[in-house]
Parts: C-alpha cells; sequence; structure tokens
C-alpha cells in the first residue's frame, strides 16, 4: 500500500484521457487499493486514476459515514440518467473550492469486475453525483468547468498562488 | 470528489463570526444549505456548542499551543477549538474526533496543521484532569463567559451568583405560541400528544407551550397554516402587556423577525397593525411569517427613530418598543453574543434605545400605551433607560399591570437568566397622560 501524489489544478495533466482497462491483473487490484487508500487520507469521497497520472478508466468510491463501503470501478459508465440534483461539490484536485453542480439524480451505470465480467447497477443521491463526477475525471473534465468563468478564474488564481507559496 | 463536511463547514462558520463579526445565525443560513442533509445537524451542534464554551475552549487552547497561531489560521484555531468540544462534551469517540478533526485541516488546504492539532488534541486527553483544574482557576475561562461580561453582570446584579452564567450555558429549551384564532392551548397539546410529541403548558402565558425535546417544525401539525410560531415564553408575555382590543391602531417599531407583530394581531386581526424594520431583508421574514399565519400588517422598511421618513401624522394607540439591545438575556439562544459584543455597545445601544423613545413618545395618543422591552439583563438599557425617559417625559407615567411580567423592580420588570424556564427580559408599560 502506498500512498499517491494527487495533481491539483490547473494541472494540465487533469486534462488527459484515460483509456479502457484491458487487462485486468495484480497491478490494477494494487493501484485500486492505492488509490483507495489515498482517498481516504485525504481525505475524500471519490478518486479517479486520472487524478494519481495514470492514464486508465479506474475510479474508487466511498461514500458512507465510515469508510465501509469502498467501491472499485473498472470502465464504468453512464448508461441511463435521469431526474436532477444539485449539489455542493469539491475535488481533491482543487482542495478548498466548494460549488453547486447539478447533474442527474438517478443513474444506471455499467462497469466491469476484477473477473472482466460486465454488470449494471442502479445509483442516487450523493452516489450518483460522485459516480458523474469521477467519470469526468477520465474525460478530462472537472466540475470547476461547470461554473462560470469568473468563479473558474478565481479558483484557478487562488490555487496558482497557493502552488507558488509551497514551492 | 470531496464533500464539505460538518466540521470543515462548522470551521470556516465559526471564522465567519469570529473574524468576520458575523452573526451565527446569519453564517448557517448561508452554509446549512450547502451541507448533506445528515451533515446539518452536526454542524449546528458544533457551531453552537464551541461558540457557547468559546471562553474555556480558548484558555484551553492558549494552554495547548506553544505559540499562538497567525490570525489567517483563525480557521485551524477554530478547528481546535472543535476538537476540544468534541472531546469535552460530545459523546464522539475520542479517536473518531481527533482523527476527523486533524482531517479536516487538509480539506482546508493547510496540512501543516494537521500534526500540531493531532498533538494539542492528544496531549489534551493526556492532561485533561490537570488542565482542567487550570481552567477553574480563571473566573472568565470557568464560567465560559468574557471578563467584561462578568463584571457587568456582577455589577449589576452583585447579589446573584454564579445563576446567570450557568442559565446562559445551557441549551435553552423550544417554546412554541399557539395561533388563538385556529386553536385552543388545550386542543393543540392534544394534536402533539396525538403526533407522539411530549410538551406542556408553559405557566405564565396564556398560550405559550413547551417542548420536552427541540424538533424540527415541519413536525408540527399544523404549522405551515400558521397553528403555532416558535416563541420564548418571555416574548410571548408582551401581548399581553399591550392590552389589546379591537379597533386600535398599533406600531410594532422593531419588528423583525415578526414574532410579536403575529402575535399582536392573532390576539385581534381587525386592529390596523404597522411593522418597522430597520433592515428590508430582516422584514422580509416578517412578511414571510405573517403570510404562514394568515395575517397581515403595514410593513415598512425604516429606522423607527427618523419619524419623518415613514410617519403619516395619524398618531397610535398602542406603541411596542422591542428594542435592539445587547442581548444579555438570551445568550442561551445566541452563544454568539459572547464573542460578538464588546462592552462600548451598552453605551451605543442605550443611546439608540433613548433615541427611539423619545422620538415615538409624541406618536402615541393621549391615554395611549407604550410597551418597551428588551432581552438585555443589564440595567442601563433597562430600569435606568425608564427611570430617566420618566423624568424627561412629566406626560409619562408608569403602569403597573395586575399580573407583573418579571420581578418587579423600582421601574419595569426584569427576568434575568436562570429565574425561571423563559429568556432572559425587560419589560415596561407606559402611559401618556
Amino acid at each position: 500500500m502506498a500512498l499517491l501524489n494527487i495533481l491539483h489544478y490547473p494541472d494540465p495533466r487533469l486534462r488527459n484521457q484515460a483509456e479502457p482497462i484491458t487487462d485486468i491483473n495484480d497491478d490494477i487490484r494494487q493501484l485500486a487499493d492505492d488509490m483507495l487508500e489515498t482517498m481516504y487520507d485525504a481525505p475524500g469521497i471519490g478518486l479517479a486514476a486520472i487524478q494519481v497520472n495514470v492514464k486508465k478508466r479506474l475510479i474508487v468510491i466511498d461514500v458512507s459515514e465510515d469508510k465501509s463501503d469502498p467501491l472499485i470501478l473498472i470502465n464504468p459508465e453512464v448508461i441511463n440518467a435521469e431526474g436532477e440534483r444539485e449539489f455542493e461539490e469539491g475535488c481533491l484536485s482543487v482542495p478548498e473550492a466548494y460549488e453547486a453542480v447539478t447533474r442527474a439524480d438517478k443513474i444506471k451505470v455499467r462497469a466491469v469486475n476484477f473477473d472482466g465480467e460486465n454488470y449494471e447497477f442502479d445509483a442516487d443521491g450523493l452516489l450518483a453525483t460522485c459516480i458523474q463526477h469521477e467519470i469526468d475525471h477520465l474525460d478530462g473534465k472537472l466540475f470547476v468547468d461547470y461554473l462560470s468563468n469568473l468563479k473558474r478564474q478565481r479558483i484557478r488564481k487562488k490555487m496558482e498562488k497557493h502552488q507558488k507559496q509551497k514551492l | 470528489m470531496a464533500k464539505l463536511t460538518a466540521r470543515l463547514a462548522a470551521a470556516n462558520i465559526l471564522t465567519e463570526v469570529t473574524v468576520r463579526q458575523r452573526s451565527l445565525n446569519s453564517a448557517l443560513a448561508t452554509t446549512l444549505p450547502e451541507l448533506d442533509e445528515r451533515e446539518r445537524g452536526f454542524c449546528q451542534q458544533l457551531c453552537y456548542g464551541v461558540l457557547r464554551w468559546y471562553p474555556s475552549l480558548q484558555f484551553l487552547a492558549s494552554q495547548l499551543l506553544s505559540k499562538p497561531l497567525k490570525n489567517k489560521d483563525a480557521d485551524i484555531f477554530n478547528l481546535l477549538l472543535i476538537g476540544l468540544y468534541q472531546l469535552r462534551d460530545l459523546r464522539t469517540p475520542a479517536h473518531a474526533a481527533i482523527s476527523e478533526t486533524v482531517n479536516t485541516s487538509k480539506q482546508l488546504g493547510k496540512k501543516w496543521a494537521s500534526g500540531l492539532l493531532n498533538a494539542c488534541l492528544r496531549n489534551y486527553q493526556r492532561q485533561q484532569q490537570e488542565l482542567e483544574t487550570t481552567l477553574k482557576a480563571n473566573a472568565s475561562a470557568q464560567s465560559a463567559h468574557p471578563d467584561w461580561l462578568l463584571k457587568q453582570y456582577q455589577s449589576d446584579w452583585p447579589e446573584y451568583g454564579t445563576q446567570v452564567y450557568e442559565a446562559n450555558n445551557q441549551q435553552p429549551p423550544m417554546m412554541l405560541r399557539v395561533n388563538q384564532q385556529q386553536y385552543s392551548r388545550e386542543d393543540y397539546l392534544r394534536q402533539l400528544a396525538d403526533a407522539g410529541i411530549a410538551a406542556e403548558a408553559v405557566s405564565g402565558t396564556e398560550h405559550g407551550i413547551l417542548l420536552s425535546r427541540p424538533c424540527d417544525v415541519s413536525q408540527l401539525p399544523g404549522f405551515n397554516d400558521g397553528a403555532v410560531s416558535v416563541q420564548d415564553g418571555a416574548a410571548q408575555i408582551t401581548a399581553r402587556l399591550l392590552d389589546i382590543h379591537s379597533g386600535q391602531r398599533i406600531l410594532d417599531a422593531c419588528a423583525a423577525p415578526g414574532g410579536k407583530t403575529g402575535h399582536i394581531l392573532e390576539s385581534e386581526p381587525s386592529n390596523s397593525v404597522v411593522a418597522l424594520d430597520v433592515s428590508a431583508e430582516r422584514l422580509q421574514q416578517v412578511e414571510s411569517n405573517l403570510s404562514r399565519l394568515h395575517l397581515t400588517a403595514t410593513l415598512k422598511a425604516a429606522d423607527a427613530g427618523q419619524t419623518e421618513t415613514w410617519w403619516d401624522g395619524e398618531r397610535f394607540d398602542r406603541i411596542l418598543i422591542d428594542a435592539p439591545c445587547t442581548g444579555s438575556g438570551v445568550i442561551r439562544r445566541h452563544p454568539d453574543i459572547k464573542s460578538l459584543r464588546r462592552p462600548e455597545d451598552i453605551a451605543s445601544l442605550s443611546a439608540q434605545q433613548q433615541q427611539l423613545l423619545d422620538s415615538l413618545w409624541s406618536l402615541l395618543k393621549p391615554g395611549g400605551l407604550m410597551v418597551y422591552t428588551t432581552c438585555s439583563a443589564f440595567k442601563q438599557e433597562n430600569e435606568q433607560q425608564i427611570e430617566a425617559f420618566l423624568q424627561r417625559h412629566p406626560d409619562a407615567e408608569e403602569v403597573r399591570p395586575e399580573q407583573p411580567p418579571a420581578q418587579p423592580r423600582p421601574f419595569g420588570y426584569q427576568r434575568l437568566p436562570g429565574d425561571d424556564i423563559m429568556d432572559g427580559f425587560y419589560y415596561a408599560c407606559l402611559r401618556r397622560r
């Protein structure tokens, strides 16, 4: 197990596109475990491989109160969406910024399990919001892209200032 | 993805209050809706709890920190207080309280603080007994009141011991006012019993009900249709003092949020009531409260004391001045007062009160009644204010009602925190000859 380094906005690598996972091997299992550990440590409720600079379609999620419900999704896709839900989202790659984003309230998700088999499930509420937020990462998209230009610029400036202070 | 958590939101809210001098109610109103519903109650509990014990927690933090934090790290300081509050007063398991509080520093983008918070909170655990003994020797930390506030209570009420501070540190009960146009108190108590909500009548009030446990208003039968309002018994006594009859023209000079305006109209809905408040934003609360009660008043956003800006020239039979005050009688409901109020506020509020009394007095019809109330426990805002008023206005006399609303004073009536279950309050009834 190891903590991975999370990329911070506006790092251009967050704009990379992730490739589907074709070979589910021990490396993928290890990556998923490390991502879960990194997510819990952050602390966050979801993390996509792109955020730790791995261009693979892999996300980990746990929306439970007590870290009791880890979810590993390989090659996830939303195959049906309905309703609307607004939620104050934050992102481990955009620390300190929380803004309301509207997404589908109920979704049907297809993913692949560790045996390489397709499966589907329904999600709603916070879990649905989180899955959509993480799948966006795999396509190089961030929650700040949904905000007004003004808000996005303000967040970007704040992040750049922080990064300068760290150097 | 990251989520706004109760502790993170609480640290931000507390910083709004302690650094930017914003009221807790206003800071909560902005932030709570952003939180996941499950987290709202806990966030509120943390904010109220930390502000209630602020002087004590601040003292402990100063003992635990080797050097004070910088001003820009007020959020980390408040996070430390959140951690200490959980360890002292909540049933959160200690390890969870510590690790979650430490983690919140990362969410604030201040990972450097996690070691510091962890060390301070673990040191508190290890040295709890010793630290709490040191705390007992410090009057401000022990009573959880800033020094100036303690001194003010002591100089006004030397005969009272710790009663006032202890009452200020209690969690306030939730009280209701039954809308007499819709239900008798007995009928509504039955409705509550049917809904499984334990409650009893508040003695000393005509329509007051005390809930055994606070609950969300949405659980109260008929709330949206105006069956009841949330209001402390102390405020409910005001309407009785106004001696309301039909055909009266009544002024509620500082109306927001409209609790007493609603009560005045429930007593006699046909009366013409003018409700003023200096804040247009807060006046909207009066409007929404009245519309829930199906009552109407003439609402104007104006400073009541500047009569030329709003008065139409017609005098009033009754005037209620529920004056802006220090709130030193209702600290249990507004613990942010401990952090927000300054000693010099007493003088400036008392000048404002005097200006309201003097400028509204001439708007009262001869034979008419003015009721002056505050939720303060300080004499300068209360009995001394009224004594001076009576000296300035020979056409004014104090009326002593048959049933005293609180403890009789040389001028008016005072309830101090802890005198009974109701809020600390002051009342005076003035008749124009």
